[in-house]
Protein backbone atom coordinates (compact mmCIF):
# COMPACT_ATOMS: atom_id res chain seq x y z
CA UNK A 1 0.00 0.00 0.00
CA UNK A 2 1.67 3.24 -1.04
CA UNK A 3 1.38 6.53 1.48
CA UNK A 4 0.56 8.47 -0.72
CA UNK A 5 -3.03 6.71 -1.42
CA UNK A 6 -3.02 6.70 2.02
CA UNK A 7 -2.96 10.13 2.19
CA UNK A 8 -5.47 11.19 -0.56
CA UNK A 9 -7.74 8.91 1.24
CA UNK A 10 -7.27 10.47 4.58
CA UNK A 11 -7.41 14.18 2.56
CA UNK A 12 -10.54 13.06 0.90
CA UNK A 13 -12.51 12.18 4.56
CA UNK A 14 -13.91 15.81 5.21
CA UNK A 15 -15.36 15.36 2.06
CA UNK A 16 -16.89 11.35 2.55
CA UNK A 17 -18.07 12.38 5.55
CA UNK A 18 -20.61 15.02 3.97
CA UNK A 19 -21.37 13.10 0.98
CA UNK A 20 -22.22 10.35 3.29
CA UNK A 21 -24.44 12.47 6.00
CA UNK A 22 -26.16 13.30 3.05
CA UNK A 23 -26.94 9.92 2.06
CA UNK A 24 -27.84 8.54 4.84
CA UNK A 25 -29.09 11.55 7.13
CA UNK A 26 -27.26 10.24 10.18
CA UNK A 27 -23.77 11.38 11.49
CA UNK A 28 -23.72 8.13 13.12
CA UNK A 29 -24.08 6.11 10.23
CA UNK A 30 -22.23 8.06 8.25
CA UNK A 31 -19.49 7.72 9.77
CA UNK A 32 -19.65 3.78 9.96
CA UNK A 33 -20.40 4.41 5.79
CA UNK A 34 -17.30 5.60 5.71
CA UNK A 35 -15.26 3.70 7.53
CA UNK A 36 -16.67 0.50 5.58
CA UNK A 37 -15.68 2.19 2.66
CA UNK A 38 -12.22 3.15 3.38
CA UNK A 39 -11.75 -1.19 4.41
CA UNK A 40 -13.05 -1.45 1.40
CA UNK A 41 -11.11 1.33 -0.48
CA UNK A 42 -7.89 -0.65 0.77
CA UNK A 43 -8.34 -4.05 -0.31
CA UNK A 44 -9.27 -2.52 -3.94
CA UNK A 45 -6.21 -0.29 -3.56
CA UNK A 46 -5.09 -1.81 -6.81
CA UNK A 47 -8.12 -1.32 -8.78
CA UNK A 48 -7.40 2.61 -8.94
CA UNK A 49 -6.54 4.05 -12.23
CA UNK A 50 -3.70 6.12 -11.45
CA UNK A 51 -4.64 9.73 -13.57
CA UNK A 52 -8.17 9.48 -12.60
CA UNK A 53 -10.09 11.48 -10.03
CA UNK A 54 -9.38 9.67 -6.42
CA UNK A 55 -12.37 11.43 -5.02
CA UNK A 56 -14.57 10.15 -7.81
CA UNK A 57 -13.72 6.50 -7.34
CA UNK A 58 -14.15 6.83 -3.80
CA UNK A 59 -17.68 8.75 -4.25
CA UNK A 60 -18.63 5.15 -6.20
CA UNK A 61 -17.74 3.22 -3.31
CA UNK A 62 -19.17 5.66 -0.35
CA UNK A 63 -22.59 4.96 -2.23
CA UNK A 64 -21.83 0.77 -3.61
CA UNK A 65 -21.18 0.42 -0.22
CA UNK A 66 -24.57 2.23 1.15
CA UNK A 67 -26.51 0.43 -1.24
CA UNK A 68 -25.41 -2.65 0.00
CA UNK A 69 -26.36 -1.56 3.19
CA UNK A 70 -29.58 -0.60 2.25
CA UNK A 71 -30.50 -4.07 0.40
CA UNK A 72 -29.04 -5.70 3.71
CA UNK A 73 -31.52 -3.29 6.58
CA UNK A 74 -34.08 -1.03 6.36
CA UNK A 75 -32.21 2.25 7.73
CA UNK A 76 -33.35 3.67 10.79
CA UNK A 77 -32.67 7.51 11.36
CA UNK A 78 -32.25 8.37 15.16
CA UNK A 79 -33.83 10.99 16.53
CA UNK A 80 -31.19 11.91 18.67
CA UNK A 81 -30.02 14.44 16.26
CA UNK A 82 -33.62 16.38 15.85
CA UNK A 83 -33.40 16.78 19.20
CA UNK A 84 -29.96 18.01 19.79
CA UNK A 85 -30.87 21.00 17.71
CA UNK A 86 -30.64 24.60 18.80
CA UNK A 87 -33.46 24.26 21.91
CA UNK A 88 -32.30 25.26 25.05
CA UNK A 89 -29.11 26.86 24.03
CA UNK A 90 -27.45 30.72 24.00
CA UNK A 91 -27.17 30.98 20.83
CA UNK A 92 -28.45 34.00 19.37
CA UNK A 93 -31.54 33.51 18.04
CA UNK A 94 -30.71 34.40 14.33
CA UNK A 95 -28.32 31.53 14.32
CA UNK A 96 -30.57 29.62 15.76
CA UNK A 97 -33.13 30.15 13.23
CA UNK A 98 -30.37 29.84 10.62
CA UNK A 99 -29.49 26.34 11.99
CA UNK A 100 -32.85 24.97 11.79
CA UNK A 101 -33.22 26.60 8.23
CA UNK A 102 -30.09 23.89 7.24
CA UNK A 103 -32.07 21.30 9.27
CA UNK A 104 -35.33 21.95 6.99
CA UNK A 105 -32.58 21.45 3.91
CA UNK A 106 -31.29 18.20 5.30
CA UNK A 107 -34.78 16.66 5.84
CA UNK A 108 -36.47 17.70 2.67
CA UNK A 109 -33.54 15.81 1.31
CA UNK A 110 -33.46 13.14 3.12
CA UNK A 111 -36.66 12.15 1.98
CA UNK A 112 -36.26 11.89 -1.86
CA UNK A 113 -35.72 9.32 -3.38
CA UNK A 114 -32.38 7.61 -2.98
CA UNK A 115 -31.37 8.38 -6.48
CA UNK A 116 -32.25 11.78 -6.90
CA UNK A 117 -30.47 12.39 -3.53
CA UNK A 118 -27.54 10.55 -5.13
CA UNK A 119 -27.45 13.16 -7.65
CA UNK A 120 -28.11 15.89 -5.95
CA UNK A 121 -25.42 15.23 -3.44
CA UNK A 122 -22.67 14.57 -6.23
CA UNK A 123 -23.29 17.94 -8.82
CA UNK A 124 -24.87 20.15 -6.47
CA UNK A 125 -23.33 19.72 -3.24
CA UNK A 126 -19.82 17.61 -3.75
CA UNK A 127 -19.52 19.97 -7.64
CA UNK A 128 -18.93 17.27 -9.52
CA UNK A 129 -19.89 17.55 -13.62
CA UNK A 130 -22.49 15.23 -14.87
CA UNK A 131 -20.25 12.90 -16.41
CA UNK A 132 -18.50 12.21 -13.43
CA UNK A 133 -21.76 12.10 -11.45
CA UNK A 134 -23.06 9.77 -14.24
CA UNK A 135 -19.43 7.62 -13.98
CA UNK A 136 -19.78 7.07 -10.06
CA UNK A 137 -23.61 6.42 -9.98
CA UNK A 138 -22.60 3.94 -12.92
CA UNK A 139 -25.83 6.05 -15.21
CA UNK A 140 -26.55 7.85 -18.25
CA UNK A 141 -25.82 11.35 -18.31
CA UNK A 142 -29.33 12.04 -19.21
CA UNK A 143 -30.39 10.53 -15.99
CA UNK A 144 -28.47 12.31 -13.81
CA UNK A 145 -29.73 14.82 -15.57
CA UNK A 146 -33.42 14.33 -15.07
CA UNK A 147 -32.80 12.56 -11.63
CA UNK A 148 -31.09 16.22 -10.75
CA UNK A 149 -33.49 18.55 -12.26
CA UNK A 150 -36.09 16.46 -10.53
CA UNK A 151 -34.28 16.72 -7.31
CA UNK A 152 -34.00 20.22 -7.33
CA UNK A 153 -38.04 20.96 -8.55
CA UNK A 154 -38.83 18.58 -5.46
CA UNK A 155 -36.66 21.00 -3.14
CA UNK A 156 -37.79 24.19 -4.53
CA UNK A 157 -41.68 23.08 -4.50
CA UNK A 158 -41.05 22.17 -0.48
CA UNK A 159 -38.46 24.73 0.87
CA UNK A 160 -40.51 27.83 -0.56
CA UNK A 161 -39.87 31.00 0.02
CA UNK A 162 -40.01 31.36 3.31
CA UNK A 163 -36.32 28.93 3.45
CA UNK A 164 -34.89 30.52 0.40
CA UNK A 165 -35.09 34.10 1.82
CA UNK A 166 -33.22 32.62 4.61
CA UNK A 167 -29.64 33.68 4.63
CA UNK A 168 -27.30 31.21 4.27
CA UNK A 169 -24.45 33.45 5.85
CA UNK A 170 -26.43 33.85 8.96
CA UNK A 171 -25.53 29.79 9.02
CA UNK A 172 -22.00 30.49 7.19
CA UNK A 173 -21.84 32.70 10.55
CA UNK A 174 -21.80 29.36 13.05
CA UNK B 1 -36.15 29.16 -28.43
CA UNK B 2 -39.14 28.04 -26.28
CA UNK B 3 -38.96 28.60 -22.93
CA UNK B 4 -36.41 26.55 -21.60
CA UNK B 5 -37.03 22.83 -19.41
CA UNK B 6 -36.35 22.84 -16.09
CA UNK B 7 -33.87 20.30 -16.79
CA UNK B 8 -32.03 22.50 -19.07
CA UNK B 9 -32.12 25.80 -16.61
CA UNK B 10 -30.61 23.44 -14.62
CA UNK B 11 -28.06 22.47 -16.57
CA UNK B 12 -27.00 25.56 -17.59
CA UNK B 13 -26.94 26.95 -13.89
CA UNK B 14 -24.67 24.30 -13.96
CA UNK B 15 -22.58 24.89 -16.71
CA UNK B 16 -23.26 21.95 -18.31
CA UNK B 17 -24.69 23.38 -21.31
CA UNK B 18 -22.82 23.84 -24.71
CA UNK B 19 -21.92 26.74 -26.18
CA UNK B 20 -25.18 27.46 -28.81
CA UNK B 21 -27.66 25.90 -25.80
CA UNK B 22 -25.75 27.86 -23.27
CA UNK B 23 -26.76 31.18 -25.63
CA UNK B 24 -30.43 29.96 -26.31
CA UNK B 25 -31.00 29.59 -22.63
CA UNK B 26 -29.40 33.61 -22.43
CA UNK B 27 -31.28 34.65 -24.77
CA UNK B 28 -34.45 32.98 -23.14
CA UNK B 29 -33.48 34.49 -20.12
CA UNK B 30 -33.02 37.90 -21.63
CA UNK B 31 -36.47 38.30 -22.82
CA UNK B 32 -38.68 36.62 -19.74
CA UNK B 33 -38.58 38.27 -16.16
CA UNK B 34 -40.42 35.52 -14.46
CA UNK B 35 -38.03 32.89 -15.93
CA UNK B 36 -34.89 35.24 -14.32
CA UNK B 37 -36.91 34.77 -10.96
CA UNK B 38 -37.01 30.98 -11.20
CA UNK B 39 -33.46 30.86 -12.10
CA UNK B 40 -32.27 33.15 -9.04
CA UNK B 41 -34.94 30.95 -6.73
CA UNK B 42 -32.56 27.74 -8.21
CA UNK B 43 -29.78 29.49 -7.73
CA UNK B 44 -30.54 30.31 -4.14
CA UNK B 45 -31.39 26.55 -3.35
CA UNK B 46 -28.81 25.73 -4.41
CA UNK B 47 -26.71 27.69 -1.99
CA UNK B 48 -28.66 26.66 0.73
CA UNK B 49 -28.33 22.88 -0.27
CA UNK B 50 -24.58 23.57 0.18
CA UNK B 51 -24.43 25.34 3.03
CA UNK B 52 -26.90 22.58 4.53
CA UNK B 53 -23.93 20.15 4.63
CA UNK B 54 -21.22 22.77 5.04
CA UNK B 55 -21.47 22.19 8.69
CA UNK B 56 -19.51 18.64 8.22
CA UNK B 57 -16.59 19.88 6.41
CA UNK B 58 -15.98 21.78 9.74
CA UNK B 59 -16.26 19.27 12.43
CA UNK B 60 -13.43 17.13 13.17
CA UNK B 61 -12.55 13.97 11.79
CA UNK B 62 -12.95 10.71 14.34
CA UNK B 63 -10.11 9.19 14.99
CA UNK B 64 -11.40 5.57 13.73
CA UNK B 65 -11.55 7.53 10.46
CA UNK B 66 -7.74 8.66 10.05
CA UNK B 67 -7.06 4.97 11.37
CA UNK B 68 -9.51 3.57 8.89
CA UNK B 69 -7.55 5.38 6.13
CA UNK B 70 -4.59 4.62 6.79
CA UNK B 71 -5.39 0.76 7.31
CA UNK B 72 -4.49 1.14 11.02
CA UNK B 73 -6.34 0.14 13.89
CA UNK B 74 -6.82 1.40 17.39
CA UNK B 75 -4.19 4.30 19.06
CA UNK B 76 -1.31 3.00 16.64
CA UNK B 77 -2.67 5.86 14.27
CA UNK B 78 -2.05 8.77 16.89
CA UNK B 79 1.47 7.15 17.94
CA UNK B 80 2.45 7.43 14.51
CA UNK B 81 1.06 11.12 13.72
CA UNK B 82 3.07 12.43 17.03
CA UNK B 83 6.12 10.75 15.57
CA UNK B 84 6.11 12.71 12.46
CA UNK B 85 4.90 15.75 14.48
CA UNK B 86 8.46 15.45 16.23
CA UNK B 87 10.11 15.59 12.84
CA UNK B 88 8.23 18.16 11.45
CA UNK B 89 9.04 20.11 14.89
CA UNK B 90 12.71 19.39 14.11
CA UNK B 91 12.52 20.46 10.29
CA UNK B 92 9.74 23.73 11.09
CA UNK B 93 11.29 25.01 14.29
CA UNK B 94 9.29 27.94 15.75
CA UNK B 95 8.06 29.78 12.72
CA UNK B 96 4.17 31.35 12.75
CA UNK B 97 1.58 28.13 11.98
CA UNK B 98 0.98 29.46 8.34
CA UNK B 99 4.57 28.60 7.21
CA UNK B 100 4.57 25.15 8.50
CA UNK B 101 1.96 24.67 5.74
CA UNK B 102 3.48 25.53 2.73
CA UNK B 103 6.54 24.01 3.97
CA UNK B 104 5.53 20.75 4.83
CA UNK B 105 3.21 20.17 1.93
CA UNK B 106 5.91 20.83 -0.70
CA UNK B 107 7.54 17.91 1.32
CA UNK B 108 4.71 15.36 2.22
CA UNK B 109 1.85 16.43 0.11
CA UNK B 110 -0.12 19.28 0.84
CA UNK B 111 -3.06 17.64 2.92
CA UNK B 112 -1.16 15.88 5.96
CA UNK B 113 1.61 17.96 5.55
CA UNK B 114 -0.36 21.10 6.08
CA UNK B 115 -1.98 19.50 9.05
CA UNK B 116 0.75 18.64 10.50
CA UNK B 117 2.87 21.64 9.97
CA UNK B 118 0.07 23.66 11.79
CA UNK B 119 0.36 21.53 14.59
CA UNK B 120 4.21 22.38 14.68
CA UNK B 121 4.00 25.54 14.81
CA UNK B 122 1.54 26.07 17.71
CA UNK B 123 1.13 23.90 20.73
CA UNK B 124 2.63 20.30 21.14
CA UNK B 125 -0.19 19.15 22.35
CA UNK B 126 -2.34 20.08 19.81
CA UNK B 127 -4.61 17.66 18.83
CA UNK B 128 -5.74 15.69 15.43
CA UNK B 129 -8.76 17.43 15.64
CA UNK B 130 -7.10 20.79 15.11
CA UNK B 131 -5.01 19.96 12.26
CA UNK B 132 -8.55 17.99 10.47
CA UNK B 133 -9.66 21.74 10.93
CA UNK B 134 -6.94 23.21 8.70
CA UNK B 135 -6.82 20.48 6.56
CA UNK B 136 -10.71 21.13 6.00
CA UNK B 137 -10.35 25.00 5.44
CA UNK B 138 -7.15 24.53 3.44
CA UNK B 139 -7.58 21.63 0.75
CA UNK B 140 -10.51 19.19 2.01
CA UNK B 141 -13.54 21.42 0.54
CA UNK B 142 -14.87 22.11 -2.75
CA UNK B 143 -12.87 24.07 -4.98
CA UNK B 144 -14.40 27.70 -3.98
CA UNK B 145 -14.00 26.40 -0.06
CA UNK B 146 -9.90 26.14 -1.02
CA UNK B 147 -9.25 29.33 -2.98
CA UNK B 148 -11.33 31.22 0.27
CA UNK B 149 -8.89 29.37 2.64
CA UNK B 150 -5.47 30.09 0.76
CA UNK B 151 -6.85 34.07 -0.17
CA UNK B 152 -7.69 34.09 4.31
CA UNK B 153 -4.10 32.60 4.20
CA UNK B 154 -2.25 35.28 2.54
CA UNK B 155 -4.05 38.03 3.81
CA UNK B 156 -3.31 36.98 7.44
CA UNK B 157 0.33 36.31 6.26
CA UNK B 158 0.92 40.05 4.92
CA UNK B 159 3.17 40.85 1.78
CA UNK B 160 6.00 41.05 3.74
CA UNK B 161 6.43 37.50 4.49
CA UNK B 162 7.78 36.24 1.25
CA UNK B 163 7.92 32.45 2.40
CA UNK B 164 4.50 31.96 0.94
CA UNK B 165 5.86 33.30 -2.64
CA UNK B 166 6.91 30.12 -4.55
CA UNK B 167 7.07 33.95 -7.38
CA UNK B 168 8.06 36.87 -5.58
CA UNK B 169 6.87 40.30 -7.03
CA UNK B 170 10.18 40.71 -8.45
CA UNK B 171 10.49 37.97 -10.87
CA UNK B 172 10.04 39.01 -14.03
CA UNK B 173 7.04 36.68 -15.86
CA UNK B 174 9.88 35.31 -18.73
CA UNK B 175 12.06 34.09 -15.40
CA UNK B 176 9.96 32.79 -13.75
CA UNK B 177 8.63 30.90 -17.16
CA UNK B 178 12.03 29.78 -17.85
CA UNK B 179 12.75 28.58 -14.13
CA UNK B 180 9.63 26.55 -14.46
CA UNK B 181 7.95 28.01 -11.60
CA UNK B 182 4.79 28.87 -13.55
CA UNK B 183 2.92 27.16 -16.16
CA UNK B 184 3.54 27.73 -19.51
CA UNK B 185 0.34 28.74 -20.77
CA UNK B 186 0.20 31.14 -18.11
CA UNK B 187 0.06 35.17 -18.16
CA UNK B 188 -0.40 37.78 -15.52
CA UNK B 189 -3.00 40.08 -16.00
CA UNK B 190 -1.45 43.76 -15.07
CA UNK B 191 -3.81 45.26 -12.53
CA UNK B 192 -2.10 48.51 -12.04
CA UNK B 193 -4.82 50.82 -13.55
CA UNK B 194 -7.04 49.33 -10.34
CA UNK B 195 -4.22 50.07 -8.19
CA UNK B 196 -3.70 46.80 -7.65
CA UNK B 197 -0.33 45.70 -6.93
CA UNK B 198 0.96 42.02 -7.74
CA UNK B 199 2.08 40.79 -4.84
CA UNK B 200 3.56 37.49 -5.63
CA UNK B 201 2.32 33.99 -6.90
CA UNK B 202 2.46 30.64 -5.25
CA UNK B 203 1.38 27.11 -7.01
CA UNK B 204 -1.00 24.72 -6.04
CA UNK B 205 -2.98 21.83 -6.21
CA UNK B 206 -6.46 22.38 -5.53
CA UNK B 207 -9.22 19.32 -6.27
CA UNK B 208 -5.64 17.58 -7.66
CA UNK B 209 -5.12 20.12 -10.39
CA UNK B 210 -2.63 22.08 -10.53
CA UNK B 211 -2.99 26.08 -10.19
CA UNK B 212 -1.58 29.41 -9.99
CA UNK B 213 -2.91 32.25 -7.05
CA UNK B 214 -1.80 35.48 -7.52
CA UNK B 215 -1.94 37.97 -4.71
CA UNK B 216 -2.43 41.81 -5.34
CA UNK B 217 -2.69 44.41 -2.61
CA UNK B 218 -3.80 47.91 -2.62
CA UNK B 219 -4.16 51.25 -0.18
CA UNK B 220 -8.05 51.19 -1.59
CA UNK B 221 -9.84 49.72 1.30
CA UNK B 222 -13.28 48.83 -0.70
CA UNK B 223 -11.33 47.18 -3.45
CA UNK B 224 -8.32 44.97 -1.93
CA UNK B 225 -6.54 42.52 -1.35
CA UNK B 226 -7.75 40.58 -3.67
CA UNK B 227 -6.52 36.87 -4.59
CA UNK B 228 -6.86 35.97 -8.50
CA UNK B 229 -6.53 32.43 -9.18
CA UNK B 230 -6.19 30.15 -12.51
CA UNK B 231 -6.52 26.29 -12.89
CA UNK B 232 -6.61 23.71 -14.89
CA UNK B 233 -10.00 22.59 -15.42
CA UNK B 234 -11.76 19.59 -17.09
CA UNK B 235 -15.26 21.53 -17.46
CA UNK B 236 -17.08 23.07 -19.67
CA UNK B 237 -16.65 26.82 -20.47
CA UNK B 238 -19.27 28.52 -17.72
CA UNK B 239 -20.41 32.71 -17.52
CA UNK B 240 -18.95 34.16 -15.06
CA UNK B 241 -20.77 33.44 -11.95
CA UNK B 242 -20.94 35.22 -8.16
CA UNK B 243 -20.82 33.12 -4.66
CA UNK B 244 -19.82 34.17 -1.31
CA UNK B 245 -17.64 32.28 0.71
CA UNK B 246 -17.80 33.67 4.51
CA UNK B 247 -17.52 37.07 4.45
CA UNK B 248 -15.79 37.03 1.05
CA UNK B 249 -16.87 37.04 -2.60
CA UNK B 250 -15.89 35.32 -5.44
CA UNK B 251 -16.27 35.51 -9.06
CA UNK B 252 -15.70 32.66 -11.10
CA UNK B 253 -15.73 31.52 -14.73
CA UNK B 254 -14.25 28.79 -16.65
CA UNK B 255 -13.15 29.05 -20.36
CA UNK B 256 -11.00 27.09 -22.67
CA UNK B 257 -10.13 24.48 -19.83
CA UNK B 258 -9.29 26.70 -17.12
CA UNK B 259 -11.02 27.39 -14.42
CA UNK B 260 -10.68 31.40 -12.88
CA UNK B 261 -11.81 33.05 -9.77
CA UNK B 262 -11.49 36.51 -8.02
CA UNK B 263 -11.34 36.15 -4.03
CA UNK B 264 -11.29 39.52 -2.21
CA UNK B 265 -13.97 41.89 -0.12
CA UNK B 266 -14.69 44.09 -3.02
CA UNK B 267 -18.13 44.13 -4.00
CA UNK B 268 -19.10 42.51 -6.83
CA UNK B 269 -19.71 46.03 -9.12
CA UNK B 270 -15.54 45.95 -8.67
CA UNK B 271 -15.25 42.37 -9.35
CA UNK B 272 -17.15 42.45 -12.14
CA UNK B 273 -15.23 45.39 -13.60
CA UNK B 274 -11.80 43.77 -13.11
CA UNK B 275 -13.19 40.12 -14.44
CA UNK B 276 -13.68 42.02 -17.78
CA UNK B 277 -10.57 43.57 -17.95
CA UNK B 278 -8.89 40.12 -17.29
CA UNK B 279 -10.93 38.42 -19.25
CA UNK B 280 -9.70 41.08 -22.47
CA UNK B 281 -6.17 41.25 -21.65
CA UNK B 282 -6.26 36.96 -21.49
CA UNK B 283 -7.81 36.58 -24.62
CA UNK B 284 -5.82 39.47 -26.19
CA UNK B 285 -2.28 38.78 -25.27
Amino acid sequence: MSASFNDQLVAVLPRLRRFARGLTGSAVEADDLVQAACERALARAHQFQPGTRFDSWMFRIVQTVWIDQLRARETRRTESEDEALGTGTDEPSRRVEARMALREVQAAIAVLPAEQRLALLLVTVEGLSYREAAEVAAVPVGTIMSRLARARMALLAKLGGDALRGSTEDAKAE
Amino acid sequence: MQRPSDETLIAYLDGELDEQETLEVIKALARDERLQAHAERLNASARLIRAAYDEVLRESVPERLIAAARGERGLSAMRRALARLARWRMVLGERPWWIGVPVAASLVGFVIGGGLGYVAGTEQSASLTAQQDLVTAGAGANWLDSITGYHKLFVKAGVNDRALMDVPADATADAAHKAGQLPADFRLPNLKPWSLEFQGARLLMIDGRPASQLFYTTDNKSLGPLTFVEAESSKSDLAPTFDRREDLNILYWRHHGHAYALVGTADIGYLWNIYNDIAWQLDAI
